[in-house]
């Protein structure tokens, strides 16, 4: 069973955390928040020390949750810990790809075995990922595909062919959580997208409210969203008092459910 | 023994290097090796490249035997590969050269790159102000501190310099920083690496543009010498100018190459940055090879008195050359560097970057009272005008800023 096979027609909704962060006590805090709102996929953040695809938020997020020795292991039992209230929740775990090596990538797959439905793997291309592919996909984990403005028709048939869980398309060429949207542009795209595949299309990077989830529904043919930095906004706008931030997410959280 | 053909078609020498990026960036990547592959068979850019060669940079670099210093070390005849006499005072204008000639081919009109010491920056600033392109340099504030020289120069040549201040404000963040702007700025921006580092094709293209040094010396020892040099000795951070020089000796099995890389303070110590002594294979802006880690592998912090080699990752071939031996590897400490740089100071006349001046330490260190009647080739890489503030500082003169 894998949850990503089972994500809803429309309106999805993939929230973005980055694990440990600000520590790792708190940190639980705040996913246990964003479980209890049951979104259709939680994105876990695995912290890299050089996340060069990720903007300044992101990258601040990661910088806190290393600074007090965040270990692989330690952001595996959180979300192991989380899984088992997840129910129809997928879970998706987004790293760089030297954390998976590092650890091993056969530990790596045992420890989230059952447990993660999908894997985001940033810095993996197409071209270098077949190995990977194979073991995942033996362990019914999905290997989610990032696909960019840049990427040309022929090489977009080729990484959508045996695509599974979703497509994560990155709707500005940018880093996560900069530049404006353009919603012809992604609309293209996305339309685009959705004739070579069946699976769900997101569109992610650069997300930050209410009316541009609204926009992307109503605008284009997206599936559904993919938010992250926007989240971890609020934490520094709420000057890093986990309390109100929780209270925050909730808000947040329930405004972009739409 | 084969003959060395190395990387394979999508980048990989031995097991190292490879395209490890978003996907962003991959149609980017695949777009420029495509580009690349087609201007090396283009006998005009050939040719543009060679006159600026030899008009702007003022090639060939000459082949001076150090007498002084051989004497001194009283073992083998030293010969020096002075690309420190370039247009800008380093190697880094060859590479540069070569790749905004090919920006400019790919119809790129904004350029960007990262800089440690400096010298890459000034020689992309330089290269911009020649083509007429604007030109981001992405640099340390910690850098920007102790290479003020070059600073002034970037801004006078035109550039406008992008203070980093994330992880150690260093080479390392400024690339990560610089990989950032491309990923945002993919339609027309060119980004010029410094170094053998980072996503194919950079280290072979960045490898095949250097290689000018070692083409050079190969005719030039032939010359005096009449025979091939017994050793090679080059400064490693990166590495473009260790490949540069022994590239065009990699077939000549009977030449033996080394590589010295920035140890900090010392090889065992956290504070170094002699990645292929003190690292372990890793993935680091975009490429697999030798990196400073620890065990999750989060990238460590390198230290070197000298910020152009003090990086915690180096180029995917000397990965390569280092497992299958071809080169070996020493880490010279901040303090025999300095050593090394006051010494050639005096006995040669010629002010070494604080980078060759650790491969002159482990030259005076290694071969002293030895190895008499060979020849060795050190790539005298840069020149000191850069460091004078750091130097007189660490060595506890004062100069007044």
């Amino acid at each position: 069973m894998n949850n990503l096979d089972t994500l809803p027609k429309k309106k999805i909704l993939s929230l973005f955390m980055t694990c440990g962060f600000p520590t790792l006590s708190q940190s639980k805090k705040i996913f246990n928040e964003i479980l209890s709102h049951q979104p259709d996929v939680i994105e876990f953040g695995l912290p890299f020390s050089d996340p060069m695809a990720d903007g300044p938020i992101i990258q601040e997020a990661n910088k806190l949750a290393l600074s007090s020795n965040l270990s692989t292991q330690q952001s595996l039992n959180l979300i192991k810990e989380l899984s088992k209230s997840k129910n129809n929740t997928s879970f998706v775990i987004m790293c760089y790809l030297n954390t998976v090596r590092k650890f091993g990538l056969d530990k790596f797959i045992k420890s989230i075995k059952n447990i993660v439905d999908g894997i985001i793997i940033v810095d993996l291309p197409f071209e270098e990922e077949s190995e990977i592919k194979k073991s995942l996909s033996k362990n019914n984990i999905h290997l989610i595909k990032l696909i960019s403005p840049m990427t040309d028709k022929k090489r977009a048939q080729k990484l959508l062919k045996g695509s599974k869980g979703f497509i994560y398309y990155v709707s500005a060429t940018g880093i996560t959580g900069s530049n404006k949207l353009d919603f012809k542009e992604i609309n293209k795209n996305v339309k685009f997208l959705k004739k070579m595949t069946n699976i769900p299309v997101l569109v992610g990077f650069g997300i930050k409210s209410k009316k541009d989830v609204l926009e992307i529904s109503k605008k284009t043919n997206a599936d559904g969203v993919i938010i992250g930095s926007a989240l971890i906004q609020k934490y520094f706008d709420l000057k890093m008092d986990l309390n109100k931030y929780v209270i925050g997410l909730k808000k947040f959280i329930q405004e972009v459910k739409i | 023994m084969k003959t060395y053909k190395q990387p394979s078609t999508i980048g990989r020498f031995g097991e190292f290097g490879g395209m490890y990026v978003a996907e962003t960036l991959m149609p980017l990547l695949l777009n420029l090796d495509k580009s690349y592959k087609k201007i090396q068979k283009d006998k005009k850019f050939k040719k543009e490249l060679n006159d600026l060669f030899k008009n702007y940079v003022g090639r060939p670099s000459s082949l001076h035997y150090a007498k002084n210093l051989s004497k001194f070390i009283n073992g083998p005849k030293v010969y020096f590969k002075r690309d420190e006499l370039n247009h800008t005072g380093a190697h880094k204008i060859n590479n540069c050269l070569g790749q905004i000639l090919l920006a400019k081919k790919m119809g790129k009109t904004r350029i960007i790159a990262e800089t440690g010491a400096g010298q890459h920056g000034v020689a992309t600033a330089t290269v911009c102000s020649l083509f007429g392109l604007p030109c981001y340099i992405y640099m340390g504030s910690k850098d920007i501190e102790r290479q003020k020289p070059n600073v002034f120069r970037m801004k006078l040549l035109g550039a406008t310099i992008i203070p980093v201040e994330s992880g150690s404000k260093s080479l390392k963040d400024a690339m990560n920083e610089a990989l950032r702007d491309w990923i945002k700025n993919v339609r027309d921006t060119f980004y010029i690496i410094g170094s053998t580092a980072g996503p194919h094709p950079y280290p072979k293209m960045v490898r095949d543009f250097q290689s000018v040094i070692g083409k050079e010396a190969r005719e030039q020892i032939l010359k005096v010498e009449k025979k091939l040099p017994d050793y090679l000795i080059a400064c490693v951070g990166g590495g473009s100018n260790a490949m540069g020089l022994f590239y065009p000796f990699l077939n000549d099995k009977k030449v033996k190459i080394i590589g010295v890389e920035a140890a900090g303070r010392g090889v065992k110590t956290e504070e170094t940055a002699a990645t292929m002594t003190s690292g372990t294979p890793g993935i680091l802006h975009g490429s697999y090879s030798y990196v400073l880690q620890d065990k999750d592998g989060q990238i460590k912090e390198a230290h070197s008195i000298s910020a152009g080699l003090d990086y915690p990752g180096v180029g995917p071939e000397h990965s390569h050359l280092k497992d299958i031996k071809r080169v070996k590897y020493f880490g010279i400490n901040d303090k025999e560097a300095l050593e090394a740089f006051q010494t050639c100071s005096k006995l040669e006349g010629i002010i070494p970057a604080l980078e060759p001046s650790h491969a002159l330490a482990y030259l005076i260190k290694a071969f002293k009272n030895k190895h008499k009647n060979k020849v060795v080739i050190l790539n005298m890489c840069g020149r000191g005008d850069k460091d004078l503030f750091t130097a007189a500082k660490a060595i506890g003169f004062d100069a007044d800023e």
